[in-house]
């Protein structure tokens, strides 16, 4: 495969993983918003989603609305959906050849639905947790079709060690947006946030299954980072990663395979030895951060063990 | 009382060849078509235009056009009313197409390495010289197959007595087949068995005859040579049509950046490390393939290409320097280099042409601009030409000023009315004018024609201009075998 | 012809080109033109190419008829080094007997003017000062004398009126310039005289080589050298150096010809990567002429290089992306 189209199509698959991940933190945000007592700040959602400065964040920072248009239609924005989605087809575009009809179309939806002029106007006026579900299933409609109809060669490869790539990212940071306002005090936060969060990755009830003690953080963390089950978990994201990753075992190109291989498996064996007193001990945002940086590490020796092409 | 509604506007401008009316009445090949709308409620009409237009948008059938940083995705508009070309005529146009491009590859050949017509003086070695498209670096360059031309798209349009002419000859990277293949899908989608029941042949076969051409070419004489479809990039208002052809031949399409040549050799950079290509389908202009030979700026190309092209390592389509031969200027040499080279006379026709550049010619254009349509030499798409008849006294001033600077660059001729043919629109048929251009191939084996081809429409009333970045559209173009 | 062989000298050229980059570049391609031509004036008696990486060098005749070789380093590399060793055994020439009536040689120059390869040598280049030098040429009256005659005087108003000035200008510099400056090098010097012989309708091609004076104290030593050949009609073609004031005779070696400097660049090439780069050239000359013989070190000289750095400018990739459609 070309490396180019192999960058692609990881970049398509990271994409289209990052809107997924920004739409749903902005539902538990936004719902968040509403059920709080005092006054709910996007200020760490801000600081972490986007590259604003911190007086602009101000400006905006106690204005849900205006928030959610910022992240999701404002094309100033280089991290909004609008911008992402975009991405995600332009890379999509160069590889039509790679991908199947059905996932082309189903991203150039995607794409006309995150371009629909109405949209702002939803979002200011309308109810936005249905319209931020109308574009969580967008992406949906991609996960299915791409599952579906995608041959599982080495293009499905990268497609999924984009993805598993960027989930683990987005779920390390979406931890760390509510646990860097709160110091990354366990016991600051209030525990409807833990909730929104939970039910909007679709985890509340493995949560209700696994921790019969009611809302913890310290389990709310565990489940995030830790649980083997919960397919939005770091460690469920570093394991499927890795598992795509030996697909290109025989691919050729060994040195490069080996370079990356040892990478992963590293993280790998790390993250399955760690324990929640562990992170608690070293920090939850220093362990994120190393975890991150790690992850990043993967990324660069993908990139220049296999997408080096220009 | 549907039937007058559908056909009572349809008003044939005089002078004009209508493809769907003669003398008030439908023609034979039109009248199953025509039947079979009237069927149809305006209601059921119109969902089918919407039908068409969301098919286009979803598959992404689109070209991007850019304005003030931001791209908008635009389709290339379609009219649901086939073009419809009887058997006897499309034999005509086979072989008079067949017959032209034979002659224009033994120009191409002739033009890079003895120079006959030059030295007979059927040609002036100026007009050759003074073209910006013919390549010095072409000069004596082995071409396999002595085949310059592998893909031609032929511009044909009919005059007010129905004979067809050929307009232009598209030899560099001609565009538009894919709509000829996306537009018969999206009929089929339309009107399900109205195809098969007016015996209507296929164009299916395009990519498989490309393919089968462009493995004929490999150096190495393998099952499978490594072909691809090198692309500018996204961005290309053709990459649709550079994707689809990739993906109807089941080869690589790639960038310049995926390319890298060594030892004269060109390989594709892969995530298993380097692979050989064999044929580059190329849709990158001469000037910028190769920055060591070429415009040293291009960053879409690949340097060293042409080194390997030379060498014979690597097959290169169409061949570099082919815009000599469809040059605006020389065109009106082209049935002398059928007589020349074949000896037969051309069975198409072309328009007449003036060359701006002798002096006697020029002012009898400028004494009848209003009758003129005035081209540049060396642009395609519409762009950088004057319509006489509807250009103000100060376009026609500017556009003189501009000619006398450099007369070589325009030529001028008679404006031709182009034929009319029905398309839908607002619930009625109306005539609007179209050209045809039929893609055809060259082998080994020789000249292969799809039967079918772009009809381009100019959607406005009354202009005679087709091309899409000027307001034109398109249409399915049917070819009937009997 | 040659009644003198004793001065028929043999010139050893020693030719360094040496590209240095920072940081390694790959995916190099070149194209050198260092390849004297060989006709009855003029033989290579040896020659010894080397090139760093080792690279395969193919040999083709371009369109007007020099050699041409190219290359590539696809791997990574830090330096690009070419290196040529020469032995050119030139002939004196017998110069145009110019005695045809004048106006029946501008009579067979017109006659030429639309034939091949005329057409290429005839075909004036654009720039804005280019009325401005048409009137000095016509003020100088040369088309009544022979065109010969008026060859050289053009070719002695250039050496007259321009300031040889090395590091004022580089190979990008415009007509425009040069005429602005009144100062350059032997490439502009014969940019210059081509521009002013084709205002006179006298087919003009330039010519890079190498000048090779018994004793030192001419212009354009220790690199390439460029001069003009003009066509005289009833002869054929003849060397004019602007730089030097003189009719090219004996003492400069040939090594390609063509329209303009792009024609005839001796070392040319692109490579990939984010890197700048240093380049110096270096060209000495030892002959033997049966009488003497001297070796010189060949000093390498830094040269002014342009700096180009295409990969950031993504608007000029996005219009070509967007070149037009047929």
């Amino acid at each position: 495969m070309l490396s180019r189209v192999a960058d692609s199509l990881y970049w398509m698959s990271r994409y289209l993983e990052r809107a997924d991940g920004i739409l749903r933190m902005l539902k538990i945000n936004y719902a968040s918003s509403q059920g709080d007592l005092q006054e709910f700040s996007w200020k760490p959602v801000l600081r972490l989603f986007t590259y604003m400065k911190e007086e602009e964040a101000n400006t905006i920072a106690y204005d849900s609305r205006a928030v959610l248009q910022y992240m999701v239609t404002d094309k100033e924005n280089p991290n909004s959906l609008v911008n992402i989605v975009t991405h995600a087809r332009e890379n999509a575009r160069a590889v039509q050849d790679h991908i199947t009809k059905e996932v082309w179309q189903c991203l150039n939806d995607y794409y006309h639905a995150v371009r629909d002029e109405r949209l702002a106007h939803r979002l200011h006026k309308e109810d936005p947790i249905s319209t931020l579900d109308v574009l969580i299933k967008q992406g949906l409609l991609y996960y299915g079709t791409a599952d579906i109809t995608m041959a599982r060669g080495e293009g499905y490869a990268f497609i999924n060690i984009g993805k598993y790539l960027e989930r683990a990212l987005q779920s390390a940071d979406i931890l760390d947006v509510k646990f860097s306002d709160a110091h990354f005090d366990f016991s600051k936060i209030h525990t409807t946030y833990w909730k929104y969060l939970l039910l909007s990755f679709s985890g509340y009830e493995l949560y209700l299954k696994t921790y019969k003690s009611g809302f913890d953080a310290k389990n709310v963390v565990g489940q995030i980072v830790l649980n083997k089950d919960f397919p939005r978990s770091v460690i469920y994201s570093i394991n499927r990663l890795s598992r795509y990753f030996e697909r290109l075992e025989n691919q050729g190109n060994k040195p490069g395979y080996e370079t990356v291989e040892f990478l992963i498996g590293k993280l790998k064996s790390e993250i399955s030895y760690t324990t929640v007193d562990m992170i608690e001990d070293a920090g939850l945002h220093n362990y994120l951060i190393k975890v991150k940086k790690e992850l990043s590490e993967v990324a660069n020796a993908l990139n220049k063990n296999y997408f080096a092409y220009s | 009382m549907q039937t007058s509604e559908l056909l009572n506007n349809y008003d044939v401008d005089a002078g004009t060849w209508d493809e769907m009316y003669k003398d008030s009445a439908v023609r034979e090949q039109y009248r199953a078509v025509v039947d079979f709308m009237q069927q149809l409620s305006v209601e059921e009409l119109n969902k089918k235009e919407e039908l068409a237009r969301g098919l286009f948008m979803t598959q992404g059938i689109t070209f991007t056009v850019y304005s003030s940083g931001e791209g908008i995705e635009k389709i290339f508009p379609f009219d649901i009313i086939p073009r419809i070309i009887t058997a006897s005529e499309w034999s005509y146009i086979e072989e008079g197409i067949k017959q032209r491009l034979k002659a224009l590859n033994l120009f191409l050949k002739d033009v890079y390495n003895e120079q006959f017509i030059i030295k007979d003086g059927v040609i002036p070695a100026e007009m050759i010289y003074s073209c910006p498209h013919y390549l010095r670096e072409m000069y004596k360059f082995p071409v396999p197959y002595d085949i310059y031309v592998h893909i031609a798209g032929i511009d044909l349009i009919r005059n007010s007595d129905g004979s067809f002419y050929i307009l232009e000859d598209n030899l560099r990277t001609p565009s538009g087949v894919s709509y000829m293949l996306e537009n018969r899908e999206i009929t089929k989608r339309l009107f399900p068995d109205l195809l098969p029941k007016n015996n209507v042949r296929t164009v299916n076969e395009y990519p498989n005859i490309l393919h089968k051409n462009l493995v004929s070419l490999s150096p190495r004489q393998i099952a499978n040579p490594t072909i691809v479809v090198l692309t500018p990039g996204i961005y290309n208002s053709a990459y649709f049509e550079h994707t689809t052809l990739a993906r109807m031949m089941g080869v690589e399409l790639v960038e310049g950046r995926d390319l890298v040549v060594d030892n004269h050799r060109v390989y594709m950079k892969t995530t298993a490390g380097r692979q050989l290509v064999d044929v580059i389908y190329r849709r990158v202009d001469d000037d910028f393939l190769d920055p060591l030979i070429f415009n040293p700026n291009s960053m879409l190309g690949v340097a060293g290409i042409m080194s390997a092209y030379r060498k014979g390592n690597v097959a290169v389509v169409n061949a570099l320097g082919n815009g000599v031969a469809d040059d605006k200027a020389i065109y009106a040499y082209v049935p002398a280099m059928i007589k020349y080279y074949l000896n037969e006379d051309p069975l198409l026709r072309n328009v007449p042409t003036y060359q701006l550049s002798k002096p006697e010619e020029k002012e009898l254009v400028f004494s009848n601009m209003n009758k003129m349509v005035i081209k540049k030499t060396n642009e395609s798409g519409g762009y950088g030409m004057l319509m006489g008849h509807s250009a103000s006294d100060e376009e026609i001033y500017n556009y003189k000023q501009e000619i006398l600077k450099n007369p070589r660059q325009f030529i001028a001729q008679p404006i031709i009315s182009l034929s009319s043919s029905p398309c839908y629109m607002n619930g009625k048929l109306v005539p609007r004018r179209v050209d045809l251009r039929p893609y055809a191939l060259c082998g080994p084996n020789g000249v292969e024609i799809v039967p079918g081809g772009l009809t381009r429409v100019a959607l406005k009333k009354g202009s005679l201009v087709v091309n899409s970045s000027q307001g034109g559209g398109s249409k399915d173009t049917w070819v009937l075998s009997v | 012809m040659f009644t003198k062989l004793s001065l028929v000298p043999t010139f050893k050229i020693h030719h360094v080109t040496r590209y240095q980059y920072e940081f390694p570049v790959r995916e190099s391609a070149n194209q050198i033109l260092l390849f004297p031509i060989r006709d009855e004036y003029q033989q290579v008696a040896k020659q010894e190419l080397s090139i760093s990486g080792e690279p395969m060098v193919d040999i083709y005749k371009d369109f007007y008829g020099n050699e041409v070789g190219s290359f590539m380093n696809a791997e990574p590399h830090l330096e690009l080094v070419i290196d040529t060793k020469t032995e050119v055994i030139t002939t004196v020439r017998v110069l145009p007997s110019d005695d045809v009536p004048a106006e029946i040689q501008w009579e067979e120059l017109k006659r030429v003017h639309t034939q091949f390869p005329f057409i290429d040598f005839l075909k004036q280049e654009q720039f804005n000062a280019l009325d401005e030098v048409s009137e000095i040429v016509q003020s100088l009256e040369s088309r009544l004398h022979t065109p010969l005659l008026a060859a050289k005087q053009l070719n002695e108003y250039v050496f007259r009126n321009f300031t040889y000035n090395k590091g004022i200008t580089s190979v990008e510099t415009t007509l425009d310039e040069i005429w602005k400056l009144k100062a350059g090098v032997c490439q502009d010097f014969a940019h210059l005289l081509l521009v002013m012989l084709k205002t006179i309708d006298i087919p003009a091609r330039y010519v890079s080589g190498y000048i090779c004076p018994h004793k030192n104290g001419m212009r354009g030593e220790g690199a390439t050298h460029a001069w003009v050949e003009a066509y005289i009609p009833f002869y054929g073609w003849l060397g004019f150096d602007p730089t030097n004031n003189c009719i090219v005779d004996g003492v400069h070696v040939r090594l390609a010809v063509g329209r303009s400097f792009n024609d005839c660049s001796p070392v040319k090439g692109t490579y990939k990567g984010a890197s700048s780069h240093t380049l110096d050239v270096g060209v000495s000359v030892a002959y033997e002429d049966g009488e003497t013989s001297a070796e010189a070190p060949t000093l390498l000289v830094p040269q002014p290089v342009k700096v180009n750095n295409l990969s950031s400018n993504s608007y000029r990739r996005y219009m070509e992306m967007m070149q037009q459609q047929q």
